[in-house]
C-alpha cells in the first residue's frame, strides 16, 4: 500500500496543490453478513423477535397439514370417490383429478381428434420459437404474423369441417406463411443469409434494384403458396362444434384471442381519447366509461341472453363466439386506460420534437411516443393479461364448459360425488402456475427492455 | 424543397423577395384571452444570423414556434420560403421539415440510441437506407464533435453533449431554417460554450438561424440582427454593435442594464 504515500498533497512548480482524491474504503465488518441481516430483519427486538417465531409455528403446521393430506395419505388410483374413502378418509382423492383428467384439458372434444389441439398448439410455439433467437432478421414480422396469420391456421385445425373460399385461401396463406418462416429462420441459422440473400443469390440478382428483388422474393412466396395449394387443398378433418370445446384448452382459446386483441384495441382506443377530433374522443370516451362501468358478468349475460332478442326468429348466435367478443371489448377498454396513463408519462416534448423533424402523426406515435409509453406499463399491461385469464372462468355462468366448470362438474358425477375439494386446489394450482409464469415474464421483459437505456455497448 | 422559395407571389397578393425566408406579417396570437404575439412583422434573408432575447415572458419562444407549426396564431400570415404556414394547422406537413428545431430540452428520443436518434427521421420521412442515413448522421455528429458517442445512448451523455447531439439530429434533415429555443438555458454553466462554440461554427456555414437566447456574448459575437421583445411585441431590430451601444428604446436600455450589469 505504498500508494497511500502519495495522497499526501503536493506541489505543481508554479505553486498550484494538487488535488488527490481519498480512495474508498470497505465498511465496518460488522454491519455487513448474513447473522448481521438476520439481527436487522428478523430478531431486531423481543417484539420483532416473537413475530418470527410465530411465523415459522404457523409456516410449519400448514406446510405439514398440507403434506399429510395432499402427499403423504393422498389416493392416486381409485374407481370411485368411495373406493378413495376406504382407502384412506382423511387423504386427497388425485385418483378423481387423474380420471378426469383429459376433460379437463380438452372439455368434450372428441378423443380421435384431440391431436388437432396439440398440433395447433405446438405449431404456435414453433411459429413463435424464433422470436427468441437474436441472429434471426426480421422477427418483428414472424410475431405480427403469428397475431395476423397464425389464427386461421389454428381456427381451422381446432374446429375443422369443409373450408370456403376465403378460409381455404387463409389456411394456405397460414401454412405458406409458416413454411417461408422457417425456411428464413433455417438458412439463417445454417449459412448466416436469410431468405431474400437465398433467393437473389439463386436467382442472381445481387446487383438488381429493390424493385426487381422484392418481384422476386413474391414470386418465391406465391410459388411456395401454388405448391400447398396444391397438396392441401383437399386436405381436410371433421368439423367439431364449439359447444364440444372445453377445458384448459378453450380456456387458452378465449385468454389467447383476448390478450392479442385487447392490447392492439387498447391502444386505439387511448389513442382516439387523447384525438383532437371531437367525435372521436367522445365515442371513445363513451366506450370506455361505459363498458368500464359495467361487471364482466352482466355483459356476458346481456350477449347471452339479450342479443337474441333483437335478432330474427332462427338465427342462432355461437355462444363462444359472442362471450369472446364481451371478453375483447371489455378488456380493450380496461387496456386503453392503462395504455393512457402511459401515453401521459411520455412529455409532450418528445411529440414536437417529432413533429419538428417531419415526422407524422401515425409516426411519431409508432417510433416515439409508444415504444416509451409501453415500456413503462409493462407491469401493468401484464396484469390485465392476468385478470382477463383469471377472469375467463366467467364464461362458465353462460354455459361454456371452461377448466373450472369442467372441474365443478366432476363433483356431481355419479361415482366421484362430493369431491369438491380436490378439483379447486388443482384449479388453484393450475391457475397460480400460467398466472406466475406470466408475471415472471413480465419482470424479465422489463429488464430486457430497460437495459438498453442502461447498457454502455 | 428550396426552388419552393419563388412560388406564386401573386397568390400571396404581395411580391416576396426570393432573398427572403421567412416573413411574418401582423401575426397574433392568443391563449384563451391572453394576448401572447401582438402585430409581430419580421423579416427574415436567407443566411441571416437572427438572435431574439427579451425578459422571460415576453413571448420569444412562441414566435419561433409559430414558425414551425407547433403553435397556432389566430391573426396574420406567415410565410417560410413564400408558402403560408396556417395559423390554424393542427397537423404537420412534413413538406415543411426544412425548418430544424432545436429546444431548450433536448427532447431526444431516450429510448434511442445516439445514432438512431440521428437517422430516425431520415429513414422514416426521407426513406435513406439505413447505411445512407448512417452516413450522413456520422458526418454531422463529427460537425458537433462527438462520433464517438454514437451508439451511447442520451442518458449517458452531459447536457453539453445531448444538446449537441440535438443539433446534428436536425441537420440530418438538411434544413436550411433552424431554430434554437433557448438551447443553453437547461445546461450547467461549465457546458453552455461547448454547446455554444458549435452553435458559432454552424453559423459560418451560411444556414439560416433564429435563436432565443440570453447569451448576450453570442449575439454580440455570431448575430446579424438582435430583435428585442417584450410583452409580446419587437421593441427594436437592430444590428448587434447598434443594439449593445446604443439602443434606441428605453426598455432595451432597462433590460441590458439589467442583463449585463452584474
Amino acid at each position: 500500500m505504498s500508494d497511500k504515500e502519495t495522497n499526501a498533497p503536493s506541489t505543481d512548480p508554479d505553486g498550484t496543490m494538487i488535488f488527490v482524491p481519498t480512495p474508498s474504503q470497505a465498511p465496518p465488518s460488522e454491519t455487513v453478513g448474513p447473522i448481521f441481516w438476520l439481527r436487522q430483519n428478523l430478531f431486531y427486538s423481543f417484539f420483532s423477535s416473537a413475530i418470527t417465531l410465530l411465523g415459522i409455528y404457523f409456516l410449519f403446521v400448514t406446510i405439514t397439514g398440507l403434506y399429510t393430506w395432499g402427499v403423504a395419505e393422498a389416493v392416486w388410483t381409485a374407481e370411485s370417490r368411495r373406493d378413495c374413502l376406504d382407502q384412506s378418509p382423511h387423504g386427497a382423492c388425485w385418483a378423481g383429478i387423474r380420471t378426469w383428467f383429459n376433460s379437463i384439458i380438452y372439455g368434450r372434444y372428441p378423443d380421435a381428434e384431440q391431436w388437432r389441439i396439440k398440433l395447433g398448439f405446438g405449431l404456435l410455439v414453433i411459429w413463435l420459437l424464433p422470436i427468441w433467437i437474436e441472429r434471426i432478421k426480421a422477427r418483428a414480422w414472424i410475431g405480427i404474423s403469428a397475431v395476423l396469420i397464425y389464427p386461421y391456421l389454428a381456427g381451422y385445425l381446432f374446429a375443422g369441417g369443409e373450408r370456403g373460399v376465403f378460409m381455404q385461401f387463409a389456411f394456405i396463406a397460414s401454412v405458406t406463411t409458416l413454411v417461408a418462416n422457417w425456411l428464413h429462420v433455417a438458412l439463417t441459422l445454417l449459412t448466416g443469409r436469410g431468405l431474400p440473400d437465398w433467393i437473389n443469390r439463386v436467382c442472381g440478382l445481387g446487383n438488381s434494384t429493390e424493385k426487381t428483388q422484392r418481384i422476386a422474393f413474391f414470386s418465391t412466396l406465391l410459388l411456395l403458396f401454388v405448391a400447398f395449394y396444391a397438396t392441401f387443398a383437399g386436405w381436410e378433418v371433421a368439423q367439431v362444434k364449439t359447444n364440444l370445446w372445453g377445458g384448459l384448452f378453450l380456456t387458452f382459446v378465449i385468454a389467447g384471442i383476448g390478450i392479442t386483441f385487447s392490447l392492439p384495441a387498447g391502444i386505439l382506443l387511448a389513442l382516439a381519447r387523447r384525438s383532437e377530433l371531437p367525435a372521436i374522443r367522445i365515442l371513445a370516451i363513451g366506450f370506455i366509461e361505459l363498458v368500464r362501468s359495467v361487471p364482466l358478468i352482466s355483459v356476458l349475460f346481456m350477449a347471452v341472453t339479450m342479443v337474441p332478442l333483437f335478432l330474427p326468429q332462427g338465427v342462432e348466435l355461437n355462444k363462444l363466439a359472442q362471450a369472446i367478443v364481451g371478453v375483447c371489448l371489455f378488456f380493450a377498454a380496461y387496456m386503453a386506460e392503462t395504455v393512457r396513463g402511459g401515453l401521459q408519462i411520455v412529455p409532450i416534448g418528445q411529440t414536437e420534437a417529432a413533429k419538428s423533424l417531419g415526422l407524422n402523426y401515425w409516426k411519431s406515435m409508432y417510433l416515439i411516443v409508444l415504444p416509451q409509453a409501453l415500456k413503462v406499463m409493462i407491469p401493468n399491461i401484464v396484469s390485465n393479461f392476468i385478470a382477463l385469464f383469471k377472469d375467463t372462468t366467467l364464461v362458465s355462468i353462460i354455459g361454456l364448459y371452461d377448466m373450472l366448470l369442467m372441474l365443478k362438474a366432476i363433483g356431481r358425477n355419479s361415482s366421484w360425488i362430493g369431491l369438491h375439494h380436490e378439483p379447486l386446489v388443482f384449479a388453484a394450482a393450475i391457475y397460480f402456475v400460467i398466472c406466475f409464469a406470466m408475471s415472471k415474464y413480465s419482470q424479465y421483459l422489463e429488464t430486457v427492455v430497460g437495459e438498453g437505456a442502461n447498457q454502455s455497448r | 424543397m428550396t426552388q419552393a422559395t419563388v412560388t406564386q407571389p401573386e397568390s400571396t397578393g404581395q411580391n416576396v423577395s426570393a432573398d427572403i425566408v421567412i416573413e411574418m406579417k401582423g401575426v397574433n396570437k392568443w391563449y384563451d384571452t391572453f394576448h401572447a404575439l401582438k402585430n409581430i412583422d419580421l423579416k427574415v434573408h436567407r443566411g441571416e444570423r437572427i438572435v431574439i432575447c427579451g425578459p422571460s415572458g415576453s413571448a420569444k419562444s412562441t414566435l419561433i414556434r409559430c414558425i414551425n407549426r407547433l403553435e397556432q396564431y389566430q391573426q396574420g400570415e406567415i410565410f417560410v420560403h413564400g408558402e403560408l404556414v396556417e395559423g390554424s394547422a393542427k397537423s404537420v406537413d412534413p413538406s415543411i421539415n426544412n425548418v430544424g428545431m432545436v429546444f431548450q430540452q433536448f427532447n431526444l428520443f431516450p429510448h434511442l440510441t445516439v445514432l438512431e436518434n440521428c437517422i430516425l427521421a431520415p429513414m422514416w420521412v426521407k426513406k435513406l437506407p439505413r447505411h445512407k442515413a448512417e452516413e450522413v448522421a456520422m458526418n454531422f455528429l463529427e460537425r458537433v464533435h462527438i462520433p464517438d458517442q454514437a451508439l451511447k445512448y442520451p442518458k449517458q451523455l452531459s447536457g453539453g453533449q445531448q444538446q449537441r447531439v440535438a443539433i446534428a439530429r436536425s441537420l440530418c434533415m438538411n434544413p436550411d431554417i433552424l431554430l434554437f429555443d433557448e438551447p443553453t438555458s437547461a445546461l450547467d454553466p461549465e457546458m453552455i460554450s461547448e454547446v455554444l462554440d458549435v452553435m458559432t461554427e454552424l453559423a459560418a456555414t451560411g444556414i439560416t438561424m433564429i435563436c432565443v437566447t440570453h447569451e448576450m456574448g453570442f449575439a454580440r459575437q455570431v448575430a446579424d440582427r438582435v430583435v428585442f421583445m417584450d410583452s409580446g411585441e419587437i421593441v427594436e431590430e437592430q444590428p448587434p454593435e447598434t443594439f449593445f451601444d446604443h439602443p434606441r428604446m428605453d426598455r432595451t436600455k432597462l433590460f441590458l442594464s439589467q442583463i449585463l450589469g452584474h
